[in-house]
């Protein structure tokens, strides 16, 4: 432990990087209980507390059980804190919002639509069938490298052309927020690897604010502007790292020292658990 | 091999174990002599089935069982999936309502077939209703199923983009419906067969269900089996064509072709 990492214990003040104008996301001293058939409480997150500003990314990297799925799903509007507070641009989160959209582990596309009409979903919901949608959406396709598979039904595609419709569709209504829970855990290490190129390409040039699930902390590290560390029983932050590597990052990134040593002060934390739960 | 020939192999295969079967069957009955009464040879059969068809005899008969089924199957269908979707959709319904289904889809149908004859007379119109009732529970079990059978990341999914619960119900519950219910529908197209001739057994003037008892009496069995051969081209046509539609209708399901143990 001899990073300078942020440590958060019973002050429920996090510690942020400036703001010009307050942050996008801030969560503050959040609780997650629920019981299950036996029982008996399980307490989801304890006492969760961070902002996060416009266009920053962020990873959150944890094993099995530390709550980081449940963080996302309150922060999505899918379920609601038993108490504490997360707002989004100081509004309290009650329901799904129009400018947060979630891309799942799973790629969750409908089996008996085209790509193309996956990833017009979001705006027919709303009623938008513009041919200036279709433009966007096809552009979003080409973007992705997906192109010439706008009229393929997803049962042609492999995981990971899935799983980037599954990006495209996220981002039709052009969301201030992306929230991605594990949407590469399900893939083979190459396809990821490349995904992950991707994602900081799309970051780059879209510039959303994006909260990014995963277990790897490779991913996390490379990907993150600060690392999040969970840890379970009960859910909670342990630590939040910068990431000092300057941008633009690509695979060579990990490779440099500094890279090694951010990533080893993460595995460090998780102690005994880390065998176990952590894809190193 | 490529999957086509491959898939002609297999179709050459069971061609060649029925021609083998019923050649087997033919030997026998003239080796052992035995009485076309008790198990006539297939020639006999075969002749009996053309007889029925030059002569004229089969028609009407075939007609009756045929309006028997397809209506019966019809009226089941749109029963079972009204029904089905009523109580997936109000749960006061399933509460109210499923239980008596359940209870009455105990009682026998062929127990009960009689009554229907007397209510509903020695026409078409029992034979409909109570094929209609054999198709009806398979359907509205599948229906039930299938709305139950909805991906939960699907409906996370569709919450997340602010989808209504009409827009839930069109876009996403009722195709992952589709899947269970057609499975459900292949149940009904092979039963159908079997409520028409239940009814037609119980009481009528025609249909192939009175045909097979009024050959039976008069022990042309060889007449029997080839009226045998009739309903179960009914039952193939009913199943193919169910089938057909849910190859067209759902056909994001890649039905495996690999058995499920080695």
């Amino acid at each position: 432990m001899t990073l300078p990492v942020e440590r958060q214990s019973e002050t429920t003040k996090p510690v942020a990087p400036a703001y010009a104008a307050g942050p996008l996301i801030e969560i503050r001293g959040l609780e997650k209980r629920f019981s299950t058939r036996s029982g008996e409480v399980v307490h989801a997150l304890s006492n969760v507390n961070l902002d996060i500003g416009e266009h920053e990314f962020i990873s959150v990297v944890g094993p099995s059980g530390c709550g980081k799925t449940t963080l996302l799903r309150i922060l999505a509007g899918l379920e609601q804190g038993s108490s504490g507070a997360a707002l989004v641009g100081g509004e309290a989160i009650s329901a799904p919002r129009p400018d947060v959209s979630v891309v799942f582990q799973q790629a969750t596309l409908l089996p008996w639509n085209n790509v193309l009409d996956n990833v017009l979903l979001p705006v027919q919901l709303r009623g938008d069938k513009s041919s200036a949608s279709r433009t966007r959406a096809l552009a979003l396709l080409a973007f992705m490298g997906l192109g010439e598979f706008a009229q393929k039904y997803p049962f042609e595609l492999s995981g990971g052309m899935q799983q980037r419709v599954a990006i495209c569709r996220a981002l039709m209504r052009d969301p201030k927020i992306l929230l991605m829970d594990e949407p590469f855990g399900a893939l083979d290490a190459m396809t990821r690897e490349m995904l992950n190129m991707e994602l900081m390409r799309l970051w780059s040039e879209e510039k959303k604010t994006v909260v990014f699930i995963t277990h790897s902390i490779p991913e996390a590290v490379l990907l993150g502007d600060r690392v999040v560390v969970m840890s379970p029983r009960p859910g909670r932050i342990s630590a939040i790292l910068p990431v000092d590597i300057p941008r633009p990052r690509n695979l060579k990134t990990m490779a440099l020292p500094r890279f090694g040593e951010i990533c080893h002060e993460i595995r460090s934390m998780f102690g005994a658990e880390l065998h176990t739960e952590i894809a190193l | 091999m490529s999957p086509p020939a491959l898939i002609t192999g297999h179709r050459l295969q069971s061609l060649a174990l029925i021609i083998g079967v019923i050649g087997a069957w033919e030997l026998s009955c003239r080796l052992f002599e035995i009485p076309p009464l008790i198990l006539p040879a297939p020639h006999a059969i075969a002749v009996r089935f053309v007889s029925l068809i030059t002569s004229g005899t089969i028609w009407p008969h075939l007609l009756a069982t045929l309006t028997a089924v397809l209506s019966g199957f019809g009226a089941g269908v749109v029963a079972g999936i009204v029904l089905g979707a009523l109580i997936s959709l109000v749960p006061a319904v399933e509460r109210l309502v499923y239980p008596y289904v359940v209870a009455l889809q105990t009682v026998p149908k062929i127990a009960i077939a009689p009554l229907f004859i007397i209510w509903f007379g020695y026409g078409v119109a029992s034979k409909v209703v109570i094929t209609a009732l054999v198709c009806f529970f398979p359907v509205l079990v599948s229906v039930m199923a299938g709305f139950h059978s909805t991906d939960r990341d699907q409906l996370d999914m569709m919450r997340a983009f602010g989808a209504t619960r009409w827009q839930t119900l069109v876009r996403l519950r009722l195709p992952s419906a589709m899947v269970i219910i057609f499975s459900g529908l292949e149940i009904a197209a092979v039963m159908a067969v079997i409520g028409a001739i239940v009814g037609e057994f119980v009481g009528a003037q025609q249909g192939l269900g009175y045909l097979i008892t009024a050959l039976n009496f008069s022990l042309d069995v060889p007449g029997v089996f080839a009226v045998l051969i009739f309903l179960s081209l009914i039952g193939i046509l009913l199943h193919g064509s169910v089938r057909a539609c849910s190859r067209r209708f759902v056909f994001w399901i890649r039905r495996e072709q690999t058995p499920l143990v080695r």
